[in-house]
């Protein structure tokens, strides 16, 4: 985490005064959904499913190039699982938040497309109970994705996003009840937001 | 750039191989079924399982209001509600005791009312019991469930604390687990000394709680 505060703080400084193209803040609201985030057996198999998460991404990105990007992204995520175990009725529940900081490159692809390519770090919230009850450990948070610039407007610009995600699932609380190894779970989401360039 | 792609994505591929998470085995348990005699002709029992529907979670207690008996539910409450990690079984305090499912009181247990089995946790200075009626056939948990805490030695210094491991462990078996541990350091043994799960009582209740019920609850 010191470390990204540390990339952060040195984007904030440095960037701005070595290039003076245009500095673009990001806003955007998406939902995230993805593959089963742990599996049980107890007495049958219990699969934990995560529901979509909507989530609320503000970055700010630098130009590095005449054509590309380096950006940081924070994301609060706000989820759900739905517990599935053969002859019990689905439950839902418990919800959890996650938080992220990714830093990221994007550059053009073909007109309006730019794709987007980054990792950074997850963080599973504490919750009230369940799987999410003491949070979970910083996860490496793999991301990669596309831009689509729908409609601009002087310094705005409407953008349509997609982006996939890749991180080793586990919280304290499953690691606490002997849990061991780590859920390859995949996320794929679609958002809607706002870019707005400073020049 | 597109190198820069192409490696991007090279990374999420290798770091993307497959790996699950494995579940632990859950052998740290004690045997929470009740045992009933069902054929009065002959001494003839059966072993059944019971755990709160899905539909019916959070349990509705009725917790008489007296001697901080309700601050002690939630205690106990929050204590058991943590043993499950898919929220399984959840419990709230209710007002009206005619829609209870549990009710707990303050009181010393009164003659078991017949067809009832009750089981009875007996620490000085309090004592507690939950009577659990099987109705008119043994697959079937009448409602509602009663429990029963009392103090036996009212000046007691160790009265609260008394009060607090009866009343988890009532709860305890309110939740399904009709058995009592053989094992001194568990919530759920028949002395109650502990006012914390160890990991057999969260292992039996989380084994409780993905076991096939045999009884289902009714309400008369």
């Amino acid at each position: 985490m010191r470390i990204s505060s540390c990339c952060l703080l040195s984007l904030a400084l440095l960037a701005p005064a070595a290039l003076p193209a245009q500095v673009r803040y990001s806003a955007s609201l998406g939902v995230l959904g993805g593959t089963p985030l742990a599996h049980d057996q107890l007495f049958q198999e219990i699969e934990v499913q995560q529901d979509l998460a909507p989530t609320v991404t503000l970055g700010v990105s630098f130009p590095v190039s005449k054509r590309e990007f380096l950006g940081l992204e924070a994301a609060l995520g706000f989820g759900g699982v739905t517990t599935v175990e053969p002859g019990y009725p689905d439950v839902e529940g418990p919800s959890f938040t996650t938080l992220s900081l990714t830093g990221s490159v994007d550059g053009p692809v073909i007109g309006p497309l730019r794709y987007r390519v980054g990792a950074g770090l997850l963080k599973y919230l504490p919750e009230e109970a369940g799987i999410f009850a003491e949070g979970g450990p910083l996860l490496l948070v793999l991301t990669a994705g596309t831009d689509v610039r729908l409609v601009t407007r002087g310094s705005f610009t409407l953008m349509a996003r997609i982006r996939y995600d890749y991180q080793r699932f586990t919280t304290d609380q499953l690691q606490f009840s002997g849990f061991s190894r780590t859920q390859d779970v995949h996320r794929l989401g679609f958002g809607l937001g706002v870019d707005y360039s400073r020049p | 750039m597109s190198r820069t792609l192409l490696a991007g994505l090279a990374g999420i591929a290798i770091l993307a191989a497959c790996s699950d998470i494995v579940s632990p085995v859950r052998n740290a348990r004690y045997d929470w079924r009740l045992i009933v005699a069902y054929d009065s002709a002959g001494p003839r029992l059966d072993t059944l399982s019971f755990h709160w529907p899905r539909n019916s979670v959070p349990v509705k207690l009725w917790v008489e209001d007296a001697s901080d008996l309700k601050a002690r539910a939630r205690e106990g409450i929050a204590l058991w509600k943590d043993a499950f990690l898919y929220g399984e079984w959840d419990a709230r305090l209710v007002d009206d005791s005619t829609s209870a499912d549990v009710i707990i009181r303050l009181l010393q247990p009164p003659p078991l009312p017949a067809g009832a089995i009750r089981m009875a946790a007996s620490v000085e200075p309090c004592f507690g019991a939950t009577d659990v009626d099987t109705g008119a056939t043994r697959f079937e948990i009448v409602l509602p469930v009663r429990s029963y805490v009392f103090p036996s030695l009212p000046n007691d210094p160790g009265l609260e604390d008394c009060m607090r491991h009866v009343t988890s462990h009532e709860i305890g078996h309110t939740m399904g687990l009709f058995q009592h541990s053989p094992d001194s350091l568990d919530l759920m043994y028949g002395v109650p000394a502990v006012d914390f799960l160890s990991e057999r009582d969260v292992g039996t209740a989380e084994n409780a709680y993905h076991f096939t019920p045999d009884m289902v609850p009714v309400r008369p």
